[in-house]
């Protein structure tokens, strides 16, 4: 079974040929002389050009997950890609390399290994090991130190970032032209399918706005490198994420720097590929000596890492960005716990500000494949309700039962295991992006470079070469 | 009778899966003509089948054989600048006339070899031969393409795909499918 | 011995005609093919003539067309990808969403939900959400290939669904969560499963398959007499008979009439056959006979047959070679 969202599995049009045969990479082959009528020949193990000296075998196309992203054809056939370079196997393998190399006293060469988590995954293995919220991020801390991490930290700093560059950039555009819809761009899911599907309609409402894993992939390749005044490269930056998706994110073009040759994420693992790589080793999170995460981004650490967003649980967008906008524009006061309308399903829910009788604020949260193509039909169709920001999640009850969370016991149902979940998150202190550390380092990126917060989008263009097309 | 010479011959023609080794399958065409034959100073159920052909304008098997033959050996190779003849994608013995339906319809089953084990333009192929004879063929015909055994990677997969009539009739609605598919067919002036 | 009478050959359609289907009140119908449009048909004295011709709502080949309970709408689905909802001759809705061709189309029996599927592998539930609004419930991602049919149960609101993966589905909305879930997977076919029609109490569902048989399949509920084990308290379905050795071709269609009980099958070797369950038939292990079969029904491939709902024994059968036949069994 796949595990990436519905939306993404939706655009896998293969119907039968395996990855190696279907995908149409073209190769440059450095050619030394002018040659006329070579052959090509093909042989079990592969192709071989024919030349006057001989047979000469050509080099092997190697098609990354990258070439993947950047074609309109399908997109599970990156599943096995990604098997090969964003695996708990890859990271083992890097992590064993660089004990080696400390071992060698080769310091030059050793990477600064740093593991971000996010709150999703610590919810799901609390679960799965019967911990409490805090004591599964410790216990996990102590894993990932234990595997050759430096610095473990949590997403709570990108996550405030995330809200407040996103709520900022929501004034900005509604103060411009208060007609404009705004969707949320943090779930890599939802992007990948507007990229391949929807394309230049689409992606001009889609905040340009970083998720927080790739603002994480700032903090620590940007400012934790000049901190520690480490080029980025010698960064091995790990995150531990809810989904899947969330590697086709860590693997785009926009995220790699050509100047550090550095990638700002170099690896994504799951919750559930935690869950396997400690069943491989025969334990259980409790295991682990329990140890406190890292906070290198000031002096004064928070009491806890593992924090709620709003009320929501996949980052509150929609809530927190409401509740600024109308103190900001109207100067009006909401609750704490906004009171979103259940619309035709519990995954598509609906607020709004009215103000002398006219509603002046339309905030929606649309999660799961169906509600994104709702969604996307009422933008079409251009008579929609007129929503000023959506958050979009490609998966149903968005983050907390991200694709790749631990499974429900046999006999459990999904549902039932994202209300437990839900039932943790509840417990989790409230974050406050207003915070003094928080702000610092906010005006700090938006006076130095704000762009390093924001990132662009890509339509795909379908392919037309006939030979291509699955029929 | 004849049926069962047909089976036995399908079933050794399927038992071919060695490449270059027409022998099976030119042994199986063999039995083709002769069961054809036989068929002409035959009993009743033969004479059927071969009224049908002398209805539809053809001497016997072998001449509904040759008329699809003709019909695909100058079909071109989507990448290549070769026909399928030239480069042994099909052949004669890879037709094979067989028992028509119940309601006295002609079926053919055409076998073709894809020039590597992994071509990924085996379905394309497949789709230029049964334009090509269904549009040739003045008259109804039945027929079932195939790949010859043992001659591909994902044969099962490719077969299912190339004999299902609603994937063929949506691919050749695609325009650049069909242009390519087009091409491929076109006689040479 | 039964016997197929043929009543009228209609031609109208240019080229290949997909789909049938009778109009609820059983004194109209429609259909559609690739030239791209629908043809109503109604009967003025004895002849069967074109009402009304749908044209323009379609890019591509229309695969399917259906109407609703009530009779009032009617929907298409097509190869451009879409599927229309016509009402009053006028389309009125166009549902996106399927990446390529749509196969199937399909109205509960309330008339609220709508059922799609595609090419793509996937199964979408619509919801009528008001006038020519459909609201997507539900893409269920549950079969491996391209799925052909989908259809209803006649009184609950379970979908089936036939796919070139060789099996069938069941989905039915969780009472948990309101989630849509395949509940039951069919696999007994060893090849393209282009058909499905329930029985008139939807306790049975008859396929037919490119590997050239009919199935027969008996739904078991939890604490059945029959002592079938039911897993996670769900319905199981088990293929209880198989008809093979009648059909030479593909079975592209199959319909189960609800007055009579009698099931008529579309072949690719140009026939169309009649079968009734056997007087001596068992629950368990039903036993179905040939009643009669027309083996020259049409020149070419039969696309679709299907049982008029009202006047029982009355047949309706369209084909590759461009025509529409009406039949009457005659018993």
């Amino acid at each position: 079974m796949s595990r990436f969202s519905g939306a993404l599995q939706l655009t896998d049009l293969d119907d039968f040929i395996t990855p190696s045969q279907e995908c149409i990479k073209p190769v440059t082959i450095d050619k030394t002389k002018s040659k006329t009528g070579s052959k090509i020949t093909v042989q079990a193990d592969g192709y071989y050009e024919e030349t006057e000296s001989g047979k000469q075998k050509l080099q092997k196309v190697e098609i990354t997950l990258q070439d993947c992203l950047a074609c309109s054809g399908c997109i599970t056939s990156a599943e096995g890609v990604l098997i090969t370079q964003q695996s708990q196997e890859e990271l083992l393998k890097v992590l064993r390399e660089n004990e080696r190399l400390k071992a060698s006293g080769d310091s030059d060469q050793v990477r600064t290994v740093v593991f971000t988590i996010a709150m999703q995954p610590v919810l799901s293995l609390a679960h799965r090991y019967g911990l409490s919220v805090e004591e599964a991020a410790r216990h996990l801390t102590g894993y990932l130190r234990q595997l050759g991490a430096d610095y473990v930290v949590s997403t709570k700093i990108a996550d405030d970032l995330a809200l407040l560059d996103c709520r900022q950039m929501f004034i900005d555009r509604y103060r411009n032209n208060a007609e404009l819809t705004m969707l949320s761009s943090s779930c890599p899911g939802w992007v990948c399918y507007a990229e391949k599907t929807h394309g230049n309609f689409i992606l001009p409402y889609i905040a340009p706005s970083r998720s927080p894993q790739q603002i994480m992939g700032v903090l620590v390749k940007n400012r934790l490198a000049e901190y520690l005044s480490l080029p980025s490269s010698r960064f091995y930056h790990v995150t531990v994420m809810p989904c899947y998706d969330k590697k086709l994110e860590a693997s785009r073009e926009d995220f790699y720097s050509e100047v550090n040759s550095s990638r700002d994420v170099d690896c994504v693992i799951t919750s559930i590929e935690v869950e396997q790589m400690l069943q491989t080793e025969e334990k259980t999170l409790q295991q682990f000596e329990p140890s406190n995460m890292d906070w290198p981004w000031g002096d004064d650490s928070p009491e806890s890492m593992i924090w709620a967003h709003e009320s929501t649980m996949s980052g509150g967008y929609a809530e927190h960005i409401y509740k600024y906008a109308a103190k900001k524009l109207f100067n009006e006061e909401t609750p704490d716990d906004l009171q979103f309308k259940a619309l035709r399903n519990r995954d598509f829910s609906e607020i709004s500000l009215e103000k002398d009788g006219k509603v002046v604020l339309k905030f929606a949260i649309a999660n799961g494949f169906r509600n994104i193509q709702n969604l996307v039909q009422k933008l079409k169709r251009g008579k929609g309700p007129g929503y000023h920001f959506v958050e979009v999640m490609a998966c149903p009850s968005g983050c907390i039962n991200g694709g790749a969370q631990v499974r429900p016991t046999a006999g459990q149902h999904v549902r039932e295991l994202t209300q437990q979940l839900e039932q943790l998150y509840k417990q989790l202190p409230r974050s406050n992006p207003e915070e003094d550390e928080t702000k610092y380092i906010y005006e700090d990126f938006v006076y130095n470079a704000q762009s390093l917060l924001h990132t662009e989008y890509h339509a795909v263009e379908k392919l037309n070469t006939a030979l291509n097309i699955k029929w | 009778m004849l049926s069962y010479i047909k089976r036995k011959l399908s079933e050794s023609d399927s038992g071919s899966n060695n490449s270059n080794s027409n022998s099976n399958s030119t042994a199986a065409a063999d039995l083709v003509r002769k069961t054809s034959q036989m068929s002409l100073d035959n009993g009743a159920i033969a004479y059927g089948e071969d009224a049908l052909l002398h209805e539809l304008g053809y001497r016997n098997a072998t001449d509904l054989q040759e008329t699809i033959y003709d019909l695909l050996r100058t079909i071109r190779d989507p990448e290549k600048p070769c026909t399928l003849e030239d480069l042994n994608v099909i052949y004669e013995d890879g037709i094979f006339v067989m028992q028509p339906t119940r309601s006295n319809v002609s079926v053919v089953r055409i076998e073709f070899n894809p020039t590597v084990p992994h071509c990924s333009l085996a379905t394309l192929i497949g789709l230029c031969i049964r334009v090509k004879v269904e549009r040739g063929l003045p008259h109804n015909i039945k027929l079932d393409i195939y790949i010859k055994k043992g001659a591909h990677q994902t044969e099962e997969e490719i077969n299912k795909q190339i004999n299902d009539k609603e994937r063929i009739a949506a691919a050749m609605e695609n325009p650049n499918l069909r242009e390519l598919v087009e091409n491929c067919i076109k006689e040479e002036e | 011995m039964g016997r197929l009478i043929l009543e009228h050959t209609l031609q109208g359609h240019k080229g290949r005609i997909w789909g049938v289907a009778w109009h609820p009140k059983g004194n109209s119908f429609a259909s559609c093919g690739e030239d791209k449009a629908i043809r109503i048909w109604s009967l003025s004295g004895n002849t069967w003539t074109t009402k009304t011709i749908l044209s323009d709502g379609h890019k591509r080949t229309i695969r399917e067309v259906r109407w609703s309970p009530c009779g009032e709408y009617l929907a298409s689905a097509s190869f451009d990808a879409t599927t229309a909802i016509w009402s009053k001759h006028e389309c009125t809705a166009t549902l996106e969403g399927h990446e390529n061709e749509v196969k199937s189309v399909s109205w509960s029996r309330s008339g609220g939900l709508l059922a799609t599927c595609s090419r793509d592998k996937s199964v979408w539930i619509w919801e009528v959400a008001g006038d020519d609004e459909f609201e997507c419930a539900a893409v269920l991602n549950a079969h491996s290939q391209d799925v052909k049919r989908v259809v209803w149960h006649p009184t609950k609101e379970i979908l089936a669904s036939a796919s070139y993966d060789n099996t069938i589905k069941m989905f039915a909305e969780s009472a948990l969560d309101s989630d849509w879930d395949c509940t039951a997977t069919l696999s007994s076919h060893t090849s393209t499963v282009w058909s499905i029609d329930f029985d008139a109490e939807g306790e049975r569902l008859v396929s037919c398959s490119d590997d050239a048989t009919l199935k027969i399949w008996r739904a078991y509920h939890p604490g059945n007499e029959a002592g079938i084990a039911t897993p996670d308290k769900t319905t199981v379905w088990k293929c209880v008979c198989t008809l093979s050795g009648q059909h030479s071709r593909a079975i592209y269609d199959v319909s189960w009439c609800k007055l009579t009980g009698l099931i008529a099958s579309a072949c690719g070797d140009d026939g169309i056959r009649i079968f009734k369950e056997c007087n001596d038939s068992k629950r368990d292990e039903p036993s179905f006979e040939l009643l009669t079969g027309e083996e020259s029904a049409h020149e070419q491939d039969v696309n679709a047959v299907e049982w008029n709902p009202v006047n029982a024994g009355q047949l309706i059968s369209c084909s590759d070679d461009g025509t529409i036949k009406l039949w009457k069994l005659q018993e």
